[in-house]
C-alpha cells in the first residue's frame, strides 16, 4: 500500500506542478470567459449615443407610426433614436436615396429606413447604414415597422387601435417535463444538462485515459520502468499510476467546477438583463444524476484507463501510440456519436440495449438518467455488467502491462498478446 | 548463508528457452561476475533474482529468503539501459526511488544530499534530469542503486560512458561497499574489469552455465600456457605454427598461446636468432578474454 501511495503521489505531484496542467486548468476557464462572457458583455452594453436616422416613406403615411415605435430611451436619458427628417413620397425615390446616402457618408446621418410602396403586400423595408451588424437596432426597427404595417392594415379594414403591439404579441408553447414526482417546466435544461454531462464524461475518459497511456510509455522510453519493476509490483505501479492520473482529473474539475459555476451565474445575470424571463438559473443538476454519473465514471474510468495503460505497455515509442490507441478511442467515440439515438427516445429498446453495453454505458446510461429516469433495475444491471467487465479487463490489462513494460522492439501480435497472458 | 542461491532455474518465453537449468551460488561479500555473450540470458537471470520475473522451474533465494516482494528492498540495481524521469528534479527522482526501497522520505532526503555531495552533483540537485550530461545522469543513477545500502548490489555495465576519473570514483565506492559487507553482482563485457574486481564468475551461454567458480581457480586450471612478450625488432620470429596456437598483438605487447607440450625455450631461441631485443618474457595464465572466447566458440562449434 505504501508503494502504491508513493507512485500515486509522484504521478499526481509531477502532473499538477507541470506547466501543461497549470496552463489548461487556468487557461481553459479564462478562454471560456473570453469567448463567452466578453462578447456578451460588449453586445449588451447599450451605447450612449443617439442614432440619427431618417425615414424614406414611399408608401406615405406610415412614417409617424414607425417613429412612434422607436421611442426608447438610453441609460443616460437621451432618446435612443432621433428622427432627423421624414421624406413622405418624394418626387424622385432615386434622388432622395442618393441624398440620404451622401449624408450617411458625410457622417451627419447614421442611417435611413426605406419603406417600399408595396410594403403592405409583404415587401420588406430596408435599413441603409454603415453598420448593418448592430442587432439591437435591427431588432428595434423591424419591431417598429411590423407594428406599423399591422396597424395600417387593420386601419384599412376599419379597426382602430391604440396599442397594436399588445394585440399581436405571441405567447409560444412551453415544454413541461413529467417525472415520477411531479412536473417541471422545461427551458432546455434537460437537453443542456444531458449533453454537458455526456460530453464531459467522454472528454474526461479520453483525456485522462490517454494521459495514463503516455505516462506508461514515458516510463518505458526513459527505461526507468526497469528500476521501478525491481522495487514495486507491476500491479501496484499500475494502480498508483491510474489513481494518480484520476486525482489530477478531479483536481482539474474542481477548479473548473468552481470557476464554471461562477461563470454560469454571471452568464445568467447577463442573460436575464438582456431578455427578462429567459432565466438560465433553472439549470440545476439533480443529485441522483450526479451520484449515478460519479458511479459510472469511476467504473468506466478504471475500464478505459487500464486498457490505455495496457496499450502503452505494448509499444516502445510515442510514435506508435497513435495507431494502437485507435480501437479504444474509437469505442469511446462511438458511444459519443450515437447519443442522438438516446436523445430521441431514451426508453426505446435500442436505447436500453445500447446502455447495457459496458463500453458505452458510462456515456449512454448517464445520458438516459439525465433525460428520463430509467427503471432502477436497468441502471443496476448496466452498472453490474460494467463493473464485471472492468474487473475482467483489469486482470487482462494488468497482465499485458506486467509483461509489456519489459519488452522492447516489435509490437506484439494478437497471438503474442494471448501468450503474454500466460507468462508468470 | 549465501547472498544468492539459484537452484536449477529454467525460464521460457514461448518456444525460446532464455535460461536453462541454471544454478548460481554467490558468497556474501563477494564480487561476482556474471558473464556471457549478448542474448545469453544474463538480463533474464538478473531479473529473476530481483523478482521482476518468476522462474518457470527451480528456486531462487536471496540472503536466505525466497526471492519475492520482501527481498526486492534488499537489492540495489543499476540496469544497463539507463534512464530516470527526464522532467523531474534530480533530488525528487532519487528521493522517490529511495522511498520505493523502503526509506522514509526524511531519511531519503538527507542521504540523497550526502551522495550528491560525494559524487560532485550537489549543485545539480534542483536541476531537471534532462539538464544533466550523460556522465552526470549515470552517477545519479548509481546513487539510486546504492542509496538504501543494499546488502546485494547488481550492476550492469557500471563503467560505460564514464571518464577515468569518474570510473575510479565508482570503483572505489564499489570496493568500499564490499568492505562493509555488500555483495556485488557485476555484469559486463569488459573482461579486464572482471579480472581486476571479481572473486568468482559464471559464464552463461544460451541460457546455460558453461563455466563457473572462483576466478583464480578457473584461470589456474588452464595452466600457464600463454607467453606475454614485449620486444623491439623483427616481428617474424613468432612465426612458429608448431609451437604457437594463437597470437594476440596489443601494440607493444604480444600474447602467444602455446600448443600443448610446446617448450617456451624454443621461442626464446627463435627471438635470439632473429636478433630481437626482449624487454619482457613471461609465462602466464590465459587472459579471461581468451577463456571467454574459447568457451563461447566451443559452444557454437
Amino acid at each position: 500500500m505504501r508503494k502504491i501511495w508513493l507512485v500515486f503521489k509522484r504521478e499526481y505531484l509531477t502532473r499538477v506542478r507541470s506547466k501543461g496542467f497549470i496552463l489548461t486548468t487556468v487557461g481553459l476557464p479564462l478562454f471560456g470567459v473570453v469567448i463567452f462572457a466578453v462578447p456578451l458583455a460588449l453586445a449588451t452594453r447599450k451605447t450612449d449615443h443617439t442614432l440619427r436616422i431618417s425615414l424614406l416613406d414611399n408608401l406615405g403615411g406610415l412614417a409617424p407610426q414607425i417613429a412612434a415605435g422607436l421611442e426608447g430611451k438610453l441609460p443616460n436619458g437621451k432618446p435612443q433614436y432621433e428622427i432627423v427628417r421624414v421624406w413622405d413620397r418624394p418626387s424622385s425615390e432615386e434622388q432622395a436615396r442618393q441624398q440620404l446616402n451622401d449624408q450617411i457618408r458625410a457622417g451627419s446621418l447614421d442611417g435611413f429606413l426605406e419603406v417600399p410602396k408595396d410594403i403592405l403586400d409583404g415587401k420588406a423595408a430596408a435599413f441603409h447604414t454603415r453598420n448593418p451588424g448592430d442587432f439591437q437596432t435591427t431588432a428595434a426597427l423591424s419591431h417598429a415597422v411590423d407594428n406599423a404595417v399591422v396597424e395600417h392594415r387593420l386601419t384599412d379594414r376599419g379597426v382602430h387601435l391604440d396599442n397594436v403591439s399588445k394585440l399581436v404579441r405571441g405567447v409560444g408553447v412551453s415544454m413541461v417535463k413529467v417525472t415520477k414526482t411531479g412536473e417541471s417546466e422545461e427551458k432546455g435544461q434537460t437537453f443542456i444538462v444531458g449533453l454537458a454531462v455526456v460530453t464531459l464524461l467522454y472528454i474526461t475518459l479520453v483525456v485522462y485515459g490517454v494521459a495514463t497511456m503516455r505516462s506508461v510509455v514515458e516510463e518505458k522510453t526513459t527505461r526507468i520502468v526497469e528500476i521501478l519493476a525491481s522495487s514495486v509490483k507491476p500491479f501496484h505501479l499500475l494502480s498508483g499510476k491510474i489513481l494518480g492520473v484520476a486525482a489530477v482529473g478531479f483536481t482539474q474539475y474542481l477548479v473548473w467546477g468552481v470557476s464554471g459555476s461562477l461563470l454560469t451565474a454571471y452568464g445568467a445575470s447577463m442573460a436575464s438583463a438582456m431578455a427578462p424571463g429567459a432565466s438560465m438559473a433553472s439549470l440545476h443538476l439533480p443529485a441522483s444524476l450526479l451520484v449515478y454519473a460519479g458511479l459510472f465514471f469511476v467504473v468506466s474510468y478504471l475500464l478505459y484507463a487500464s486498457m490505455y495503460a495496457a496499450l502503452g505497455a505494448m509499444v516502445s515509442s510515442d510514435e506508435e501510440l497513435q495507431q494502437v490507441q485507435l480501437p479504444v478511442t474509437l469505442m469511446l467515440m462511438v458511444s459519443f456519436i450515437i447519443y442522438p439515438v438516446i436523445m430521441r427516445d431514451p426508453s426505446s429498446g435500442t436505447s436500453v440495449i445500447l446502455s447495457m453495453i459496458p463500453f458505452f454505458a458510462p456515456v449512454l446510461m448517464v445520458l438516459r438518467i439525465a433525460l428520463q429516469m430509467p427503471p432502477f433495475w436497468q441502471i443496476a444491471l448496466s452498472l453490474v455488467i460494467s463493473a464485471l467487465t472492468t474487473f475482467g479487463i483489469l486482470q487482462v490489462s494488468a497482465r499485458i502491462y506486467r509483461v509489456g513494460i519489459l519488452m522492447y522492439g516489435k509490437r506484439p501480435s494478437l497471438v503474442e498478446l494471448l501468450r503474454w497472458l500466460r507468462y508468470t | 548463508m549465501e547472498a544468492v542461491a539459484v537452484e536449477h532455474v529454467t525460464k521460457r518465453f514461448d518456444t525460446v528457452v532464455a535460461v536453462s537449468d541454471l544454478s548460481l551460488h554467490i558468497e556474501q561479500g563477494a564480487v561476482f561476475g556474471l558473464l556471457g555473450p549478448n542474448g545469453a540470458g544474463k538480463t533474464t537471470s538478473l531479473r529473476m533474482i530481483m523478482h521482476i520475473l518468476a522462474p518457470d522451474e527451480g528456486s531462487i533465494q536471496v540472503l536466505g529468503q525466497p526471492a519475492g516482494d520482501r527481498t526486492q528492498d534488499l537489492i540495489g540495481y543499476l540496469p544497463e539501459e539507463r534512464g530516470l524521469y527526464a522532467r523531474m528534479k534530480v533530488r525528487e527522482v532519487l528521493v522517490f526511488l529511495a522511498a520505493l526501497k523502503g526509506l522514509s522520505e526524511a531519511e531519503a532526503t538527507s542521504r540523497v544530499h550526502e551522495w550528491l555531495e560525494r559524487l560532485g552533483l550537489a549543485a545539480w540537485s534542483e536541476k531537471k534530469i534532462n539538464d544533466l550530461s550523460k556522465g552526470m545522469q549515470q552517477k545519479a543513477q548509481f546513487i539510486a542503486a546504492v542509496i538504501h545500502r543494499p546488502p546485494l548490489l547488481i550492476l550492469d555495465e557500471p563503467f560505460t560512458g564514464l571518464d577515468p576519473v569518474n570510473a575510479t570514483l565508482i570503483k572505489d565506492i564499489m570496493l568500499e561497499l564490499r568492505e562493509k559487507g555488500s555483495t556485488i553482482i557485476l555484469s559486463t563485457h569488459r573482461m579486464e574489469q572482471v579480472e581486476m574486481m571479481c572473486d568468482a564468475i559464471c559464464l552463461i551461454n544460451h541460457g546455460r552455465s558453461v563455466l563457473a567458480g572462483d576466478l583464480r581457480a578457473i584461470k589456474k586450471s588452464y595452466g600457464k600456457n600463454t607467453l606475454r612478450i614485449e620486444y623491439t625488432g623483427d616481428d617474424n620470429f613468432l612465426d612458429l605454427p608448431d609451437l604457437v596456437e594463437k597470437l594476440n598483438r596489443f601494440g607493444a605487447v604480444v600474447e602467444a598461446k602455446l600448443r600443448p607440450g610446446a617448450d617456451p625455450q624454443e621461442i626464446l631461441k627463435a627471438a635470439v636468432a632473429h636478433g630481437v631485443r626482449l624487454t619482457r618474457f613471461e609465462l602466464v595464465e590465459p587472459p579471461l578474454n581468451d577463456i571467454f572466447i574459447e568457451k563461447v566458440s566451443e559452444e557454437h562449434a
